[in-house]
C-alpha cells in the first residue's frame, strides 16, 4: 500500500513537471510572439509581398513590435497585410510612417519594417492604414547586373580589338607606339608643349600680378568694380553727357543751318560774303565814306577857328589845363 | 484450448481474407476500448501503476536519448550551416526539428520499443497462460483492467515524455552551441522560441497523444490476440513493436500533411 502511494506521488510529480514544461514553453512562446500583450491592428497594401507570411515579425527602428496577422488580396492584384502591433509601441508610430518589406538577415525570414514618420502627425490608431514602399526587387537588380555584364563584355571586346590594333602599329596611337620617327616628333612636340606651358605659366603669373594690382583698393578699376557709390555718379555723368551730346547735336544742326544761309546770297550776310557785285558796291561806298570823312575832318578843323565856334573850343582847352594842374 | 481449423472457403485468398479480418478485429478492439473507457468501474490505481511503469520508468532512457539527439543533431547540422555562415541559426533549426518532428518521433519510437513490447509480451503471456480467462471467470473485466488502463497510461504519458524529450534535447543542443558558438542560454532560448509557433506545439502534442494511443492499443491488441504458447508471446511482443513503429510513421506523415494544410491556410 505504501509502495502504491509512493508510485502515485512520483507519477504526480512526473505529470506536474511535464505540464510545467509545457506551460513554461507556451508562456515563453506567447510572450516572445506578443500573443499576450494588448495590440492594435494596422494595415498596409503592397503590390508584391515577396513570400511574406502570417506570423512574420514587424520591426520599428530595429525592434520587434508585432507580427503579421493576416495577408489578403486587395483590389485587382494588390495584397493587404494586417499587422498586430503592441499597444505600447503605437505612440512612436506616426500616421505618416511608411511600411516596407525586408528580411532579418541575408537569408532570413521576411519582415515588415515600419519607419519614418514625423512628430507633426499624430500617432496611429487601431485600424489605420500605413503608406507602403515597395522594397528593392532582387530580380530587377539581377537584370540590371546582367545588362552591366553584357556591357562589360562589349567593352572588353572593343578594348581587345583596340589593343590588338595598337600592338600592330595601326592608327595614330599604334604608330606612336611603334614608329621611332613619330616618337621623336612626338617627343619634340612634348618639349615644345612644355616650353609653351612654362611661358603660359609666366603669362598667368603676370596676369595674376596685374589682377592683384587691379584688386588694390583705391585703384580706379577696383573702385569701379567694388565702390557702389561711384555707380550713381557715373550714371549721372552719363546722363549729363547724353544731354550735352543732344545739345551739341542741336547746336551743330543750327550752325549748319547758319552756314547754309551764309553760303547762300539771299540774305544780307550771305550777300556780304558771297555776292561780288555787292562787295564791289560796298568797297565803293567805303571809299566814298572815307573820302567824305576826310573832307568832314577838314571842315571841322576849319570850323574850330571860325566864329562863334572858336570860343567854345578855347573854354574846353582851358578846363583841361586846369584839371591837369589840379592833379 | 487448441484453435479449430477453419474449413470455410476463402473470399479472395487466405492471406487477403486474413488481412481484412485482422483489420476488422483491430477496429472492433478499438471500438471496445472507447466503449469500456467511458463507463465505470474505473481502474484508477491500475492506471497510476501503468503511468508509473510507462512514464516514470521510461524517463531515464527517454531523457538520455533526447539529450543525445540534441547534441548529435546540433553537431551534425553545424558544418552545413557554417558553410553558409549561418551557424547562428542552429538554435532555430534545432528547435524546429525537435519540436515539430524529432521529439515526438524519437520518444514514440523508444516507447514503442520499450513499452509496446512490454505490454505485448505481458498481455500475451497472460493470454497464453489463460490468466485473462481466469479474470473473466472471477467477474473482473480483463479488457478494462488490462487494456483500458495501459492504453490510457500510454496516451497520457507519451505527451509528457515528449515534453521532457524536447526540453532535454534542447538543453543538449544548448550545451553544444554554448561550447562552440559561445551563445548564452537566454539568446539560445530566444532564438528557439523565435522559430516555433503555437501550431508547432499543438501539433506536437496532438501527435504524441496519437502515438501514445497507438503504442498502447497495438501492444494490447497484439498481446490480447496472441496464441501458440510462449512462441506466440514472443511474436506478440515483436509484432507490437513493429506494427506500432510502422503506424507511428504513417501517422507522422498524415499529421504533417494536415498541419501543413493548416499552416498554409
Amino acid at each position: 500500500m505504501r509502495g502504491e502511494n509512493k508510485r502515485s506521488v512520483i507519477v504526480g510529480i512526473f505529470v506536474f513537471l511535464g505540464i510545467a514544461i509545457l506551460v513554461a514553453g507556451v508562456m515563453t512562446l506567447g510572450g516572445q510572439q506578443k500573443k499576450f500583450v494588448k495590440s492594435v491592428h494596422l494595415k498596409t497594401v503592397f503590390d508584391d509581398v515577396g513570400g511574406l507570411q502570417a506570423g512574420n515579425n514587424v520591426w520599428f527602428s530595429g525592434v520587434k513590435i508585432g507580427t503579421v496577422r493576416k495577408i489578403n488580396f486587395y483590389g485587382d492584384s494588390q495584397v493587404e497585410v494586417e499587422m498586430n502591433v503592441e499597444k505600447s509601441s503605437v505612440d512612436f508610430i506616426r500616421k505618416n510612417s511608411k511600411a516596407t518589406i525586408s528580411s532579418d538577415g541575408l537569408i532570413g525570414n521576411k519582415i515588415i519594417v515600419l519607419y519614418g514618420g514625423s512628430t507633426d502627425f499624430p500617432a496611429v490608431l487601431d485600424g489605420d492604414r500605413l503608406e507602403s514602399v515597395m522594397p528593392l526587387d532582387t530580380d530587377k537588380m539581377m537584370e540590371t547586373l546582367q545588362e552591366n555584364n553584357k556591357n562589360l563584355v562589349a567593352i572588353t571586346t572593343d578594348l581587345k580589338v583596340l589593343t590588338g590594333k595598337i600592338a600592330n602599329g595601326e592608327g595614330i596611337v599604334g604608330s606612336v607606339m611603334t614608329d621611332s620617327t613619330l616618337a621623336k616628333n612626338f617627343k619634340s612636340i612634348v618639349v615644345n608643349l612644355d616650353r609653351a606651358s612654362s611661358n603660359s605659366l609666366k603669362v598667368i603669373n603676370e596676369l595674376n600680378s596685374f589682377t592683384a594690382k587691379l584688386n588694390t583698393k583705391g585703384n580706379l578699376f577696383n573702385d569701379l568694380a567694388t565702390d557702389t557709390s561711384i555707380a550713381p555718379d557715373l550714371k549721372a555723368s552719363m546722363e549729363s553727357l547724353k544731354a550735352t551730346t543732344a545739345n551739341s547735336a542741336e547746336l551743330t544742326q543750327k550752325l549748319s543751318e547758319i552756314t547754309d544761309k551764309l553760303n547762300s546770297s539771299d540774305n544780307s550776310m550771305g550777300m556780304l560774303l558771297n555776292d561780288p557785285g555787292f562787295a564791289e558796291s560796298l568797297r565803293s561806298t567805303m571809299e566814298n565814306t572815307d573820302s567824305a570823312t576826310y573832307k568832314l575832318s577838314k571842315g571841322l578843323e576849319a570850323l574850330e577857328y571860325t566864329w562863334p565856334f572858336n570860343r567854345g573850343f578855347k573854354r574846353k582847352a582851358k578846363a583841361e589845363e586846369k584839371a591837369a594842374s589840379d592833379n | 484450448m487448441a484453435e479449430e481449423p477453419d474449413d470455410r472457403k476463402p473470399l479472395l485468398s487466405k492471406k487477403i481474407d486474413k488481412f481484412f479480418t485482422g483489420l476488422a478485429d483491430a477496429w472492433n478492439f478499438v471500438k471496445r476500448f472507447f466503449q469500456e473507457v467511458l463507463f465505470p468501474p474505473y481502474e484508477f490505481k491500475e492506471v497510476i501503476h501503468q503511468c508509473y511503469r510507462i512514464g516514470v520508468e521510461s524517463l531515464p532512457l527517454i531523457s538520455l536519448t533526447g539529450f543525445i539527439v540534441g547534441v548529435v543533431f546540433t553537431n551534425q547540422s553545424r558544418p552545413s550551416l557554417s558553410e553558409f555562415g549561418a551557424a547562428s541559426w542552429l538554435p532555430s533549426l534545432i528547435s524546429i526539428a525537435v519540436v515539430r518532428a524529432m521529439g515526438p518521433l524519437v520518444t514514440a519510437l523508444i516507447a514503442a520499443g520499450k513499452v509496446g513490447s512490454s505490454i505485448g509480451a505481458e498481455i500475451g503471456s497472460m493470454k497464453v497462460t489463460e490468466q485473462i480467462d481466469a479474470m473473466e471467470v472471477s467477474a473482473t473485466n480483463p479488457f478494462k483492467f488490462l487494456v483500458v488502463t495501459r492504453v490510457l497510461a500510454t496516451t497520457f504519458m507519451i505527451p509528457l515524455l515528449v515534453m521532457y524529450t524536447d526540453f532535454v534535447a534542447l538543453m543538449g543542443s544548448f550545451l553544444s552551441v554554448n561550447k562552440n558558438e559561445m551563445v548564452s542560454m537566454t539568446t539560445f532560448f530566444v532564438q528557439v522560441f523565435e522559430s516555433i509557433t503555437f501550431l508547432d506545439i499543438t501539433s506536437s502534442l496532438f501527435k504524441s497523444v496519437l502515438f501514445g494511443f497507438t503504442i498502447g492499443i497495438v501492444g494490447c491488441y497484439k498481446g490480447y490476440n496472441s496464441s501458440k504458447g510462449t512462441e506466440g508471446v514472443g511474436r506478440a511482443a515483436n509484432a507490437a513493436v513493429v506494427m506500432a513503429m510502422f503506424l507511428i510513421f504513417i501517422e507522422e506523415l498524415l499529421v504533417l500533411q494536415i498541419v501543413n494544410a493548416i499552416r498554409g491556410s
